[in-house]
């Protein structure tokens, strides 16, 4: 079925759109094959709206003597409300909305139609890969390399096609571990500490079910990674007593007795449908239309979210305290390893590593241990909070990394490089996209598509020149150090950017914001004139402008 | 160690200030163990005792008690324990043990604070070991309740600023355009005979005479008249304040009272006076039964009376009680949400924002408002010192929030000596009460939805809090003008303001952008409401890190290297002008807008 089969009616005139603190307009409505678009049709100073319908979660219609309601609920959380003069109009438009905001063909959807005139579908797509980490990272070279075992997604069908083994385990072994490890995802390095060496690797978990099953060669796989060192950690995302119900369906967990030289320790992570649900209970408290919030407090408690942020940081604070201080490798797997796992690794990067925490940086971090890592980013987001459509794989674990981030920019302000704006970019692009970037559940879904060859890459078009700059934080200043986020609750807030936006104190903080960025930008201009085409790292100069602006004062 | 760690544990609330006397006045200093004492300290006692800390253990060490301040200073390990606290903080001193209690440390001293903490000492369970540092302290802390004088009256410092000048109240009533053809300046209460807790100094409507003023004096409690507080240069829109009615249960009324609000609202030309009661409908009813009682409509048929429902002075001494409870000395953590839910501090903080909000409406929407609460000298002074900050952005400088606080807190009699207790030994008294903190907490609350529109910082509001239990500055000494008067306090004490403006680079906030004309309305929504982490809970080492702004200091850098370059750039001009100015005229021009500005792209534009 073409999809413009699905619209009935693709105009309504007179149509008034309310939104939260704006006055109501009246204009135009037009339904697309992706997109609601209102326009106020002024013949100057146009207003116009343009919605991609992907990021529609549910629609409420309701009748009005002749005219109709619709009430849309979008993925990033804004709800605005359509009153269209005619009640067949208005079923038309609502029954559009809701067959074409839900395809579930991935080549039917916007990127592989949106084609800009200023990008080409030729350029570089990507930014990161497991060839290039490898390369840039020296310290893997002597010890560590790079297996194309998984090339043709048949050993685990959720890996890219390369992974990072240690040098002395053949494919032939990690083809063994692989079908020890739930989806075959056997351990494969995450990241490489840049201190010690120490790396975290990441798997799911082991099959060794009921009779308590054994991998010779998962245990060797192991064993090379800690490489003589007597200790290594795993870092289980379940309790103690979920790892052991697991054996009774085919999971389990390394015992002591077979992988003598890993320490394990259980950290309870919820998953899955809680998460999902604790998400929607947030969310209905942040939109509770009454302004008095009774409870407000209470209903924050009680949705949990911010207790997952702390679960999610602290767990990742043990693991940099096993990598940094004492020194040691870690291996952090929860069942399937394509979510928490995922969550805590790529969180640890980010409070270890500095070069994580630049913006070019922590989007190949998220292309490496999400995108490549294979998270089901189309299963998990195929609906955000407002939906009311019965759950089946969703799950916010991404908006939970992005809130995670959230939190150390705030407690380390100068830490990060990017701002909050890229992480709320993210947070939206994740649910409803112009790009290719977030679609499909892994690489090889994502060859068999072709959405590298007919979609953009959304991480390319973040660095291009004229837009990287509103995803710059102002004031960051590189630091060598780990950053160890406080995850005491009085320390966690909620992230009122993100789950109260279309409020006016999010307007209020915009302008601020703005004002912050021209004192700075000010200073720069000042500072450096002719810089101001100049490639965006020259942030790191801040701090030495003065120096630099004298030479050039001398030269005048 | 490669990570940021959690700094040792070090208590002192004055640091900034007493660090800085250091290096301006060292010379005239004798060292206190490592901290200065200020001109006009007296050490009294030392002692060996053992400071339990709530962090740290048990913590051996030195104690000296000045005229002015404990300080205690570990003596058992190489990481620096101190404390540094000034006896004024100090609200209660209890014995902890007796001679035959069992168990180690068990034996000492328990100080509570008025600042968020308590102090435990332990001593040798032998000889009375204590009684010559209780006595000492229970003396020192509370000088009033034993003839003694309050330290702000003992100190010699000198400053180059005065800070008693900061505020002249016919200055700044010039400075709001006053006295006009509607409000007049008057003298009558230069004796303090009109009303004992009123400023000398009183504007009033011009159609009002001086015995107009007396008349309705004899209406109002303690005599405090309506009076103004702010007008609005442009729709000439007037904030005044006043105390309740005596109405009392027969439902007096009084024909002097009632003309006299109808003057205030034909000042300008509107239709209808709106008087905001602070308080809860119940309670102004209640009132009523002790001679009180608030504006009934067919007394005053050009007004409308607005309750905002805003509690007494118990129910936010008993909250601020509870939230010390969750919060020192360990944090209440299992259910930190709903725990702070349940000691209602927020949601006071919010009734009094959306309080000042809707004066704040009332008046930049042309409409002359009374605002009161049972004396006007608490709720009140919260009111109209908020709904003024949102309406004139002079008092978001650092100068205009010293004239604010001079003017409505100050001048109009805020009872700082009853509400904190200033060298009493009374802990108990039902006076006390955390108002003006709870106002400072409002205006933070302001500042962290607006950063960039107030020229202080958040170390001005924690500093001022500091001095407010102090009692080494005379600024919050006394319940009133009158009293302050009579006890010579400009000649005989410091301000507080001496100190701050003697070196304002300290609480400047370096996001500061001017803007002249511009009301900030917060959100007073539960939802943007945070608790004030960085003071209610600063005593603990785990927050405490935290505390100093990287953001502020890197900004400061950044400003210095600004100032600095255009200094450099004016002496370039000055030298060989031409080339220079224009290349950089052209670059310093603000940054081109961002596209798409008429599309509102929830996703990226087509």
């Amino acid at each position: 079925m073409e999809l413009s089969e699905h619209i009935r009616t693709a105009n309504v005139e007179d149509v008034t759109l309310r939104r939260p603190f704006h006055p109501a307009l009246r204009g135009t409505l037009c339904v697309t094959s992706h997109h609601l678009l209102f326009s106020d049709r002024k013949d100057e100073d146009s207003w116009q709206l343009l919605i991609l319908l992907r990021n529609i979660d549910a629609t409420e219609k309701r009748a009005v003597g002749s005219s109709g309601t619709i009430t849309i609920k979008c993925k990033d959380l804004l709800v605005l409300q359509l009153e269209i003069p005619g009640m067949e109009e208005c079923l038309n438009i609502a029954s559009s909305i809701e067959a074409l905001s839900a395809l579930e063909s991935v080549t039917e959807m916007y990127p592989f139609f949106y084609r800009p005139s200023h990008l080409t579908l030729h350029g570089p797509w990507g930014l990161s890969s497991t060839e290039k980490y490898y390369k840039q990272t020296e310290r893997l070279w002597d010890r560590w390399r790079v297996s194309t075992v998984n090339s043709d997604y048949s050993v685990c069908p959720s890996y890219p096609h390369a992974v990072i083994v240690p040098r002395e385990v053949d494919d032939e072994k990690l083809v063994q571990s692989a079908r020890f490890r739930q989806g075959g995802r056997f351990p494969v390095l995450s990241y490489c500490h840049h201190r010690n060496g120490m790396v975290i690797m990441r798997s799911s978990q082991p099959l060794t079910g009921a009779n308590r099953k054994r991998c010779k060669e998962d245990e060797l796989l192991l064993q090379a990674v800690i490489d003589g060192s007597l200790l290594g950690y795993i870092i289980d995302l379940r309790s103690t007593q979920q790892a052991q119900q697991a054996r009774m369906t085919g999971g389990g967990f390394e015992s002591k007795s077979c992988y003598s030289h890993w320490k394990r320790i259980h950290r309870h992570h919820e998953r899955g449908k809680v998460l999902q649900e604790s998400l929607i209970k947030l969310v209905e408290a942040c939109s509770d239309p009454s302004h008095s919030v009774d409870r407000w407090l209470s209903k924050l408690e009680n949705s949990k979210w911010l207790s997952h942020v702390h679960s999610a940081l602290s767990t990742a604070g043990l693991v940099v305290e096993c990598v940094e201080r004492d020194g040691h490798s870690v291996l952090v797997h929860g069942s399937e390893g394509t979510d928490s796992t995922l969550l805590v690794s790529s969180l640890a990067q980010l409070i270890l590593d500095p070069a994580s925490r630049t913006l070019t940086g922590f989007l190949g971090l998220l292309e490496r241990d999400w995108i490549q890592a294979g998270h089901p980013f189309q299963q998990r987001c195929a609906h955000s909070a407002y939906s009311h459509a019965r759950l089946k794989q969703e799950c916010p674990s991404f908006l939970l990394l992005l809130d995670c981030v959230w939190q150390v920019w705030r407690q380390f302000p100068l830490a990060l490089e990017f701002s909050e704006a890229l992480l709320l970019r993210l947070a939206q692009e994740v649910y409803a996209s112009n790009y290719g970037t977030f679609l499909c559940n892994n690489e090889q879904e994502r060859c068999a598509a072709g959405v590298k060859e007919n979609t953009h890459c959304l991480f390319q078009s973040l660095l291009s020149p004229d837009i990287e700059e509103q995803y710059l934080n102002p004031l960051y200043e590189p630091t060598d150090l780990a950053i160890w986020p406080s995850v005491h609750p009085q320390s966690l807030q909620l992230w009122t950017g993100l789950f109260l936006r279309w409020t006016e104190y999010a307007q209020n903080m915009e302008e601020a914001r703005e004002e912050v960025w021209s004192i700075v930008k000010e200073h720069r201009e000042r500072a450096g004139p002719d810089r101001t085409n100049n490639t965006p790292s020259t942030h790191c100069d801040t701090l030495t402008p003065f120096e630099n602006l004298m030479d050039e004062l001398t030269i005048l | 160690m490669a990570s940021a760690p959690i700094a040792p544990y070090n208590s002192s609330p004055l640091g900034i200030s007493s660090s800085q006397n250091a290096s301006r006045e060292s010379l005239k200093m004798e060292p206190l163990a490592d901290v200065a004492v200020l001109p006009g300290e007296e050490r009294v006692i030392d002692k060996e005792i053992i400071y339990i800390c709530p962090f740290n253990s048990a913590v051996k060490g030195k104690v000296s008690i000045t005229n002015y301040r404990l300080y205690f200073k570990n003596t058992d390990s190489e990481t620096p324990v101190t404390l540094n606290v000034p006896l004024g903080v100090i609200s209660r001193v209890e014995k902890m043990g007796g001679a035959s209690s069992r168990g180690e440390n068990s034996y000492g001293l328990e100080i509570t604070c008025k600042d968020m903490r308590n102090l435990r000492f332990a001593l040798k369970q032998e000889g009375h070991s204590r009684r010559d540092i209780f006595e000492i302290l229970f003396k020192y802390a509370f000088p009033l309740s034993h003839g003694m004088q309050l330290f702000a009256f003992l100190s010699q410092e000198k400053y180059e600023e005065n800070g008693w000048n900061v505020y002249e109240p016919l200055e700044e009533y010039r400075r709001q355009g006053l006295p006009n053809s509607e409000w007049r300046v008057t003298f009558i209460n230069k004796n303090y005979e009109l009303c004992d807790t009123y400023p000398t100094i009183l504007v009033v409507p011009y159609k009002a005479t001086d015995e107009d003023l007396r008349r309705v004096a004899t209406f109002r409690s303690r005599c405090r008249i309506p009076v103004l507080s702010w007008f609005h240069k442009e729709n000439h829109a007037v904030i005044t304040r006043c105390s309740q009615p005596l109405v009392g249960m027969s439902g007096k009324r009084n024909k002097d009272d009632e003309r006299y609000l109808d003057i205030i609202r034909d000042a300008n030309g509107t239709i209808k006076l709106t008087i905001y009661d602070a308080r809860p409908n119940v309670n102004a009813v209640a009132n009523k039964a002790t001679g009180g009682g608030y504006e009934g409509d067919d007394a005053y048929q050009n007004a409308e009376l607005v309750f905002l429902d805003i509690h007494n002075i118990h129910v936010m001494r008993e909250s601020l009680k509870k939230l010390k409870d969750i919060v020192y000395p360990n944090v209440e953590e299992s259910h930190w949400l709903s725990s702070l839910e349940s000691t209602h501090w927020l949601e006071h903080i919010k009734l009094v924002l959306s309080g000042a909000i809707q004066v704040a409406d009332k008046v930049s929407s042309g409409n002359s408002v009374v605002v009161h609460c049972s004396d006007g000298w608490d709720r009140t002074a919260q009111l109209t010192s908020l709904s003024m900050l949102m309406l004139d952005s002079y008092y978001r400088t650092l100068g205009g929030f010293q004239v604010l606080l001079e003017k409505e807190w100050i001048g109009f009699g805020h009872k700082f000596a009853s509400r904190i207790g200033h060298g009493d030994k009374n802990h108990a008294d039902q006076d006390r009460s955390p108002i003006f903190l709870q106002f400072i907490d409002c205006v933070w609350q302001m500042t962290k939805q607006f950063p960039t529109a107030f020229e202080f910082n958040e170390r001005l509001l924690v500093v001022i809090l500091d001095h407010l239990y102090s009692c080494r500055f005379g600024t919050f000494l006394y319940n009133c003008e009158s009293a302050r008067e009579s006890n010579n306090v400009r000649v005989k004490t410091v301000s507080l303001w001496s100190l701050i403006n003697s070196d304002t680079s300290l609480y400047i906030n370096p996001f500061y952008t001017p803007e002249s004309s511009r009301v900030l309305y917060p959100v007073a929504s539960m939802r943007h409401l945070e608790l004030w982490v960085t003071y209610y809970i600063r005593w603990n080492p785990r927050i405490q890190h935290q505390q100093q702004s990287p953001v502020e200091q890197r900004y400061k850098e950044l400003l210095a290297l600004r100032d600095q370059y255009l200094k450099k750039l004016e002496e370039l001009q000055l030298s060989d002008s031409t080339p220079s100015s224009t290349h950089l005229t052209n670059s310093s021009a603000p940054n081109a807008a961002t596209p798409n500005q008429h599309i509102t792209h929830l996703q990226t534009p087509f």
